[in-house]
């Protein structure tokens, strides 16, 4: 009778059961959001690399036309599958809506699939993966593509809209503060907590060390979709005489902390401790990430990337917007109840070594485990294609069963985090 | 429309409609919610007038937890008895059971009757096994099938309990059952048993938690139905089983993939669930939390497959057709009717009630 009685308590005791949030964030259910394609182009270096006579019509065209091309043959023959896009985009005029929405239909989608063009600066890559992923949990959509695409060669004299702003504006204290220039911002926060150039080279040349290691062994093999470069002579275009872009432009080999630490700063003359070598470069690229939901990739075969888990956004400090991942990888880890620990690999942008170098220290994350492959100091930071290229980044430096945490800062003081899983 | 009969001082535990007459239900009860004494076997009668009526019963030494029509003889009721037995009861005669099959050695928590091969019948236990009977045969039973490979370490459980073993509708070479491991195998028949092992596939269904119930899909020969102690229902497609099995940071990190899934459709434990004899994607579970519940497996039109399933396309009632609320403790026996409109079904639970309602309407 007790042994009845107590399979009957088993029964109603392990209801309250929760299972353990690792094996609840890796586990298969049909409705999961999954990742099913991850590329980006090569990063071309701003004004004077491979892509700066394009604008970024043509570079998200020529990267959708391959995407298309390394889809499983499914999906390629049928694309509506994909019901809706957004591209990530921050320079563009209307972040590109209309000839972002035109690339796509040249590129092959057929008109019926809608398309929505998304700015959060820094963080729009990673938003419209967020934008997709909601729609796809919601039951709007099954399947969608966020893509992130950016020309700053062409667009960065978009950047300064203080031209603009009305004086009421400029007299808020607090709205004045979202108007004061990122290098201004990561100044703020190398004086506020004592880093100083030595440490921030230091990040800088390791993140140039590690992309050189990765270029030397092929390791964005996979993730990079070659593009083919408008040829020079219209004439002479052929297949043969293509010039295929493939290769980061951001990387250079040798770079040391005593080589940096002779570059002068570039915000404030001689007390500032930011310069070109440790902050992000100036480039121009895309990347795209195909999403859709498990039920989906099952029926129709097609082997899943990784798992989104979550996204989070955080509101900071304009003055200290270089603080954002601090914040916001907490609350998207607090959310699947996760800790630091539970974390493989961090893609964490790096748009100036002291905010980067200041999350790290603030969330106690060991080195080793941050942008395995070099970050944006060393390979570029195509504003509204980072996130997404960090997506594409992280899904191939992964092992199977890894989880990974993609985070930036946001200029005018956010920070995004969401969090991956490998498959 | 509700039907009822109470049986006074014993608690349901399951019933099945007569595959011969659309108005005899077999009902198993215990006294005392089956924990200990005696338990009660009735044979029911629907009138036309709506009344339910006890046309023959059986009072059993230990409480009977499962019951299944003899599927070649219209008068003959199986039971799966506490004590270890099953047994065999004539609805014509009294008192008596006429045979009683030994061979488990704990409480006998299934009983199945083959629908395809009559002459043969599935049982299983707390002892951790299934065994394939033959009702010709009372001494023992035909063979005991494998039990779970302890050595693939699946899951930290010690848990032997075998709560349901079912036949297939469509073969009768093939078994499955659920326990209480977690673990789901699929058995074949064919095999050869000197290796005692005719397992052909096993994966882990509820999280690692008890694995209450299990059920084969009436149309779709490659579809079950699991429901378990983490409040989940679950559906596989037997030929989709992508498993992986890596360990993780000293998790056992076992997912396997189903084709759909309803987390918390019951508050507690799914106890029973059975799918339509008149669809192909409709199902009922009943639970812990004291309700029964029709399901739309979303995941599938009565055509093809969907992509679509449960918990996304239906964010508000994650295809819960229609909630039965009106039992008053935990309900742990169902089934479908065969007979009249689609859609008729019978409950049974603790409160010692058994309704007989609309699923659809």
């Amino acid at each position: 009778m007790t042994q009845r009685l107590n399979n009957i308590k088993e029964h109603l005791q392990n209801s309250l059961f929760e299972e353990p949030s690792i094996k609840q964030v890796k586990s298969k259910h049909p409705h999961d959001v999954v990742i099913v394609s991850a590329h980006r182009t090569a990063i071309a270096g701003g004004f004077k690399g491979s892509l700066k006579d394009v604008n970024t019509d043509y570079i998200l065209l020529q990267f959708l036309l391959q995407f298309i091309q390394h889809l499983p043959e499914t999906l390629q023959n049928d694309l509506k599958q994909i019901q809706d896009i957004t591209c990530g985009n921050v320079l563009n005029v209307g972040a590109g809506a209309t000839e972002h929405r035109a690339a796509a239909l040249a590129a092959g989608f057929p008109y019926d699939i809608p398309f929505n063009s998304i700015n959060r600066q820094c963080s729009s890559g990673l938003t419209a993966v967020n934008d997709i992923a909601n729609k796809i949990l919601t039951g709007q959509i099954d399947c969608g593509l966020a893509l992130g695409c950016e020309s700053m060669s062409k667009n960065y004299k978009n950047i300064n809209a203080l031209g603009d702003i009305s004086d009421s504006l400029k007299a808020n204290p607090m709205a004045r503060k979202c108007l004061i220039p990122m290098g201004f911002t990561n100044e703020n926060i190398a004086k506020q907590w004592g880093i100083d150039r030595e440490i921030q080279d230091k990040f800088a040349a390791e993140s140039y060390q590690k992309a050189q290691v990765a270029l030397d062994n092929s390791l964005f093999k996979n993730e990079i979709l070659p593009i083919p470069l408008p040829s020079e002579d219209d004439e002479n275009e052929t297949e043969k005489n293509t010039k295929w872009f493939s290769k980061d432009e951001g990387p250079r080999p040798n770079v040391t902390k005593d080589s940096l630490s002779i570059l002068k700063p570039a915000f404030i003359k001689d007390k500032g401790t930011t310069t070109a070598g440790n902050s992000s470069q100036v480039s121009d690229g895309a990347a795209g990430v195909l999403l859709m939901r498990r039920s989906l990739a099952n029926k129709l075969g097609i082997p899943i990337l990784g798992k989104y888990i979550a996204f989070q956004c955080v509101g900071v400090p304009p003055e200290v917007m270089g603080v954002g991942p601090a914040f916001a990888i907490p609350k998207v880890l607090e959310q699947v109840k996760l800790s630091i620990n539970d974390i493989d690999v961090f893609e964490i942008n790096e748009a100036f070594a002291a905010q980067c170098v200041f999350c790290i220290n603030k969330l106690k994350i060991p080195m080793e485990k941050v942008n395995p492959r070099g970050g944006s100091i060393a390979l570029g930071h195509p504003l509204g294609c980072t996130g997404a290229r960090q997506v594409a980044t992280i899904l191939n430096e992964m092992a199977t069963g890894q989880i990974g945490v993609v985070s930036m800062c946001i200029g005018t003081g956010m920070g995004a985090a969401a969090i991956f899983v490998k498959e | 429309m509700f039907l009822q009969y109470y049986t006074k001082g014993f608690s349901g535990y399951n019933l099945q409609y007569s595959p011969y007459y659309d108005d005899k239900i077999a009902l198993v009860t215990g006294s005392n919610f089956g924990l200990v004494g005696n338990g009660k076997l009735f044979i029911l009668s629907i009138e036309p007038n709506g009344q339910i009526l006890e046309t023959n019963s059986f009072l059993t030494k230990d409480c009977p937890f499962d019951v299944a029509w003899n599927e070649s003889n219209s008068n003959q009721v199986l039971v799966a008895q506490g004590d270890g037995t099953l047994r065999l009861f004539d609805t014509n005669l009294k008192q008596y059971p006429i045979a009683i099959f030994k061979g488990h050695q704990r409480e006998v928590l299934s009983c199945d009757w083959s629908l395809v091969n009559k002459d043969r019948f599935v049982s299983s236990s707390w002892d951790g096994t299934v065994k394939l009977w033959s009702p010709a045969r009372t001494e023992n039973s035909l063979f005991t099938l494998s039990q779970e490979d302890k050595s693939k370490n699946m899951v930290n459980s010690d848990k032997n309990c075998i709560y349901q073993a079912k036949f297939s509708p469509h073969d009768d070479n093939i078994v499955i059952a659920s326990s209480g491991s977690s673990i789901v195998s699929l058995y074949d028949l064919r095999i050869n048993t000197v290796n005692n092992n005719n397992i052909i596939c096993q994966f882990i269904s509820n999280s690692g938690l008890e694995t209450l119930c299990c059920d084969f899909n009436k149309y779709r020969p490659h579809i079950i139905a699991t429901g378990g102690v983490d409040n989940r229902i679950k559906i596989w497609d037997l030929r989709m089983l992508r498993s992986d099995q890596t360990k993780f940071k000293g998790l056992n990190n076992n997912v396997t993939s189903c084709v759909n899934e309803i987390i918390n459709g019951h508050a507690l434990a799914v106890r029973q669930i059975k799918w339509s004899p008149h669809s192909s994607h409709h199902f009922m579970t009943t639970s812990y939390d004291m309700t029964a519940c029709i399901w739309n497996d979303l995941s599938f039109n009565g055509k093809t497959y969907t992509g679509r399933n449960n918990m996304t396309h239906d964010t508000l009632n994650h295809g819960c057709v229609k909630r039965m609320t009106r039992h008053t403790e935990f309900v742990f026996g169902a089934d479908w009717s065969l007979w009249g409109d689609p859609g008729i079904v019978a409950t049974t639970a603790w409160d010692g009630y058994t309704y007989i309602w609309n699923a659809l309407r």
